[in-house]
């Protein structure tokens, strides 16, 4: 078995409403997957399905080898999951909270849980109640990565967190990937499975969008460039150079979309002295744009 | 894996405010034992608040009993029955009519209703049970244990009124229901709050809506309140056997002892709607 999760044509339908339509997928083992999509896209369906808390209406789902429904239990032992709005009893502290999950687990080494909150600076006596959405979410990490699993399912797992808090959850897939374990996580913002997936699935209104390396999405992706010069802003000399479009000049800033390799702008910009330079990170909705403007996309989104 | 299992903490760590209501201190955590041990403030609540209402009512027994002995039998026999109100001057008759055959039950069939609701229902709709689901722990176990929790907390409820009441037997003149009689009575009405509880996480398992679960099986309560009391009045006297209160009180424990008879009917309806909930519940889809 080669393969964490494969999915064939899944399908789950909420009454006459399309949850999820005909997604196939395979995700390595030992593979970080980004699963993208907007929200309301069908991402947590699909995890919810892997997870055999709901069905599928068509198609099969195979993950570690096993059938989550009939092999749920021996699943959930090998899984590690954090739900999209992780909840837990608020009358537990935290310590007790994950004393329960882990006897629910047989046990779990008391030393790795405690460094694993120490780490995201998660206090253990509390009582949940009292938490953070932050902290509620830190807790959500612990119990997810303390038993240390083959598989981790992450829905929007860096929601609600700060930026260094997130560093730490980065460090955390990275080991994880570093083990040999499969991490497949939800986001809803390029950047934050970018930075550690080896690849990424785009999935819009519960289909299947494009399955791809971060680099060649991030290659497709248009993206915003700003640019100051020290005098008047040169529009002509980029009207027109590959991969470029919207150019506007107003006084000595020019911005302008860009897709592709921003080669060409920049050399056409080293002519002149630049003061600042600006590139924004394309949003999701701009990777789509990309996806569908380059034609690539157009074969996979159609009726499967 | 064996030896170093989750922190046990030490005491003194140990939230101050939240004295330990169970002594798990080196016991295995299960979905039964947690389940109780979150629910310990409110179990102990219903508990004292039932058998201190059980208490009240039996401490009016001296004063109260005889004359309302007296004014009751110019009633109907009809309406005597139907409120247990033949012989209030009997200790038993006395704790059978408003005691036992409406407030007590009243307060087990509400903390069942509310526990059952709870235990499936509730914490679907809170997104919980999406946790402990992906835990290694099957849905059939996770229905079984959380009803076991129930049922403890029935017992418990029942268990607190029979203390109570084994307390104020002598000073309330109830010196004439023998104990085993007592003991029959809350036998019962741990069946009782039990077979709501049941019904509860039965309608649970199907639907998985707090609201509607309460609502639906507290209607069940109050139709069989109406079965059992109120049928016989307007000829429908086979009403009462599809009536819980029938089976919790319909043999008069406090005078006959125990009903095993009718403790089995209440405890095989338990058993029947437990099951039958856990089938519902594996087969269909986790709300969020």
């Amino acid at each position: 078995m080669d393969k964490a999760i494969q999915l064939e044509r899944l399908a789950k339908t909420y009454g006459r409403r399309r949850g999820l339509v005909d997604l196939t997928l395979d995700v390595g083992r030992g593979e970080v997957f980004g699963f993208l999509g907007p929200n309301g896209a069908g991402k947590s369906t699909t995890i919810r399905l892997l997870l055999d808390l709901i069905r599928p209406s068509g198609g099969r789902a195979v993950v570690l080898g096993l059938d989550p429904r009939r092999d749920a239990v021996e699943l959930h032992r090998r899984t590690g999951y954090l739900a999209g709005d992780f909840t837990v009893d608020g009358r537990q502290t935290v310590r007790e909270c994950l004393a329960f999950l882990a006897a629910l687990r047989g046990g779990v080494p008391e030393r790795r849980v405690t460094a694993l909150a120490e780490r995201l600076g998660l206090e253990l006596a509390p009582r949940i109640r009292s938490l953070s959405k932050g902290n509620r979410q830190k807790l959500g990490l612990v119990q997810a990565f303390m038993h240390e699993p083959e598989l981790l399912v992450l829905d929007e797992p860096t929601s609600g967190l700060d930026p260094l808090v997130q560093q730490v959850f980065l460090d955390l897939v990275r080991e994880a990937r570093a083990e040999g374990r499969t991490v497949f996580m939800s986001s809803h913002v390029m950047s934050e499975v970018q930075a550690v997936a080896d690849r990424v699935a785009i999935i819009r209104e519960g289909r299947l969008v494009t399955v791809d390396t971060v680099s060649s999405l991030r290659e497709r992706a248009v993206r915003t460039v700003e640019l100051h010069f020290d005098g008047p802003a040169p529009a002509g000399e980029f009207e027109g150079l590959p991969g470029v479009t919207d150019v506007v000049a107003e006084g000595p800033r020019l911005r302008c979309r860009i897709a592709g390799s921003p080669d060409a702008l920049v050399k056409a910009a080293a002519r002149h002295t630049v003061t600042g330079l600006l590139c924004e990170e394309p949003d999701l909705e701009e990777l789509f744009f990309a996806y569908y403007r380059n034609g690539g996309g157009d074969d996979r989104v159609t009726d499967a | 894996m064996t030896a170093s299992r989750m922190p046990e903490a030490p005491e003194a760590a140990r939230t101050p405010e939240a004295p330990e209501a169970l002594p798990h201190g080196r016991l295995p955590r299960t979905v039964w034992s947690q389940a109780l041990r979150d629910n310990r403030r409110a179990l102990a609540g219903w508990t004292a608040g039932t058998a201190l209402a059980g208490a009240m009512y039996a401490s009016f027994y001296p004063q109260i009993g005889g004359s309302m002995g007296d004014l009751t039998r110019s009633f109907p026999e009809g309406l005597r029955q139907a409120f247990h109100m033949e012989d209030l001057s009997s200790a038993a008759g006395y704790l059978g009519s408003t005691p036992f055959g409406l407030v007590v039950p009243l307060l087990a069939l509400f903390h069942g209703a509310a526990a059952g609701a709870r235990a499936v229902a509730g914490d679907e709709e809170s997104g919980y049970l999406d946790l402990l689901l992906a835990h290694p722990v099957g849905r059939v176990r996770l229905v079984l244990q959380r009803y076991a929790a129930l049922a403890t907390g029935s017992a418990a409820v029942a268990g607190g009124v029979l203390l109570m009441m084994l307390a104020v037997r002598g000073p309330a003149d109830l010196g004439g229901i023998p104990v085993t009689a007592f003991a029959a009575q809350c036998l019962n009405l741990a069946l009782f709050g039990a077979f709501f509880g049941a019904l509860a996480l039965c309608i649970g398992c199907f639907v998985g809506r707090r609201g509607t679960v309460f609502g639906a099986t507290a209607a069940v309560g109050v139709l069989s309140y109406a079965a059992n009391a109120l049928g016989p009045l307007v000829g429908l006297g086979w009403t009462r056997r599809f009536s819980a209160f029938h089976y919790y009180i319909g043999g008069d424990p406090l005078r006959n002892g125990f009903q095993w008879a009718h403790a089995g009917v209440l405890a095989a309806v338990c058993a029947v709607l437990v099951l039958l909930g856990a089938w519902a519940f594996r087969r269909r889809d986790i709300g969020v």
